[in-house]
């Protein structure tokens, strides 16, 4: 298996019961298939079926039964007895049983989805047309999203690791890894990625520093079973460790460890960090340079009225174009940007990452436990928030991980 | 429910510090022992770090004060063990989640929050988990937090209404339009 990439649909797949319709079905014999698709599909067309095939083929015990559908059932079992004049001509003529079987009601809108229908009656997928903007992504950009994961994968040692990407340049942003333990304040990838010109974080760096990041043990082991040093796969870890920081804390906003800071979190506060070095405050008291994030507690109607008001935007577009370039240029939060994680994020960081605006969420593994984009909750697909993101899974292939453990 | 009130009003003081900075107004303050031991407001612009609310800055201050006095991490969640947390808004779901990793004892909350809120308006994150696997291959999971909302919550909206009334200057352009006062 190579490296893969899926979306991580935020409405949970409807559960194939509530998206069943019941057809009258009957097994037949192979060789009057053809004859019978085709008198079928005119006396009873499946008008509004057209996902689901007409036909399925059933292998068992090395023989092959065919069977056919005959029409809609309209709901009891007594419906059998009352089919259609010109299905019922076909039952006597071919001498058929029917019986009703449930197929899904909805074509397919993913492969995953399409798999689940098929194994209750065979129904014909096509993806959509215009992938890119279905799949959030662009083929050519698999490569480097793979990069990134890569990347994100080498820094993590023991706990998770994020990583902050701005997809337009594939620039690194900020980067971080779990620190709800004791952690060195310099340790590596802690940081946020150098914020001078001409000075960018080049997404090869990680594969140039290889032998510093790799870490003897079987990391492949790590990824496939429960990894419980992982913050937000075991966010009551803290409390087991055991650190007395006798030496004064560094600095204001230093934290010998912290129970809260999950690899998302720091990074988003490194990429807040950088916003301020990259764009410095000018104008402090009546308009502090900052970005606002008003609806970020409530979305009360005055604030829905502002949105509306084009008079005002008009006013505000002029405005910022009499402010220095640089501030016009600089992005609303994490707006525009990827964010990569190891592990799939709990509802803190989830939840971080929505404020924060990130546009997509990358992330290997699952998190079976707290996970909130898929594994326990789809927070991306929770309709009140003001911000929605895309989520994909990158599957990491073993030979990768095996190869990171083998050095 | 006196007493609830009182720290409520330290926390409206706290949103209402909020809003003279031009921060959404919402304020929080820490209890232990009936005694107000931490207090934030939210620094989401200031900070330009939207996960900066009102809760976090006061857990902050809690985190940074009993690292200092040496506690360890038993002793620090047996301190949050015996802490109430009084909020003019409901917690987020990362708030709300934050508090249930921290093992919080109590959170009064002013007006719910039908966006984001994580103790009962979107999520139920204070529920805590029901399903916590026995077997011990899992981790223990957070078990939740017991929740009140609905104190001052009008005056937890009067200052909502004072925030969106005066627009945000710092909203992102040309996104959210500002009211600019004519000179």
């Amino acid at each position: 298996m190579g490296w893969e990439l899926t979306e991580v649909p935020g409405n949970p797949t409807p559960s194939l019961q509530d998206s069943t319709v019941d057809v009258v079905a009957a097994n037949i014999e192979p060789k009057l298939a053809n004859a019978l698709i085709r008198e079928l599909s005119t006396i009873c067309p499946l008008e509004n079926l057209r996902h689901v095939k007409r036909v399925r083929r059933c292998t068992e015990c090395g023989k092959s039964d065919l069977s056919i559908i005959l029409c809609l059932s309209t709901g009891s079992q007594t419906c059998i007895k009352q089919l259609p004049g010109d299905v019922q001509k076909i039952v006597d003529t071919y001498q058929l049983s029917p019986f009703i079987v449930k197929v899904a009601k909805c074509s397919a809108t993913s492969k995953e989805e399409w798999e689940e229908q098929c194994k209750l009656w065979p129904t014909s997928y096509h993806p959509a047309h215009n992938l890119d903007i279905i799949r959030g992504f662009r083929d050519d950009e698999l490569p480097s999203i793979f990069n990134c994961m890569k990347t994100a994968i080498q820094l993590s040692k023991a706990g998770n690791a994020a990583i902050i990407v701005d997809p337009s340049s594939m620039q690194i942003i900020a980067k971080a890894t779990d620190q709800t333990h004791k952690h060195d304040t310099s340790a590596e990838g802690n940081k946020l990625a150098e914020v001078k010109a001409n000075d960018t974080f080049s997404l090869d760096e990680s594969t140039e520093n290889n032998g510093n990041l790799l870490r003897p043990s079987s990391r492949l082991s790590k990824c496939n079973s429960l990894n419980m040093e992982v913050s937000c796969i075991n966010p009551l870890g803290w409390t087991k460790q055991r650190t007395t920081e006798q030496k004064p804390l560094p600095c204001e906003g230093c934290f010998a460890w912290h129970p809260l800071r999950h690899a998302a979190m720091v990074a988003i506060e490194n990429a807040a960090e950088r916003d301020r070095m990259l764009f410095p405050s000018s104008t402090p008291i009546t308009m502090p340079d900052s970005n606002g994030n008003l609806e970020d507690y409530l979305d009360n109607e005055p604030a829905k009225r502002l949105k509306t008001d084009t008079k005002d935007k008009e006013q505000s577009t002029d405005e910022s174009c009499c402010g220095d370039l640089s501030e016009t240029t600089r992005p609303y939060l994490c707006t525009g940007f990827d964010i990569y994680l190891v592990w799939e994020p709990c509802a803190m960081c989830a939840m971080a990452l929505v404020h924060q605006r990130f546009k997509r969420v990358f992330y290997a593994f699952r998190n079976p436990v707290t996970g909130a984009l898929g594994g326990v909750y789809r927070l991306h697909g929770e309709k009140s928030l003001n911000h929605h993101y895309n989520v994909f899974q990158v599957s990491v292939p073993e030979t990768y991980l095996n190869g990171l453990s083998d050095c | 429910m006196a007493a609830a009130v009182a720290f409520m009003e330290r926390a409206l003081e706290q949103a209402k510090f909020a809003l003279d900075n031009l921060e959404v107004p919402v304020g929080c303050v820490i209890v232990e022992d009936g005694k107000l031991i931490s207090s934030g407001s939210n620094r989401t612009n200031a900070t330009r770090n939207a996960t900066r609310h009102a809760e976090m800055e006061a857990i902050d201050v809690l985190l940074q004060e009993w690292q200092r006095m040496g506690f360890d991490q038993a002793q620090v969640a047996e301190k949050f063990a015996g802490c109430d947390l009084f909020v003019t808004c409901e917690p987020c779901i990362m708030c709300a989640t934050a508090l249930s990793i921290l093992g919080i004892r109590e959170v009064y909350f002013g007006c719910a929050n039908d966006k984001f809120g994580g103790c009962g308006s979107i999520m139920s994150l204070h529920k805590g988990s029901t399903s916590d696997d026995l077997s011990g291959s899992q981790p223990p999971k957070p078990k939740g937090f017991k929740c009140t909302g609905g104190i001052m919550a009008e005056e937890a909206v009067a200052l909502f209404r004072c925030f969106y009334e005066q627009g945000n200057p710092n909203a992102p352009r040309p996104h959210r339009p500002v009211r600019i006062p004519q000179q």
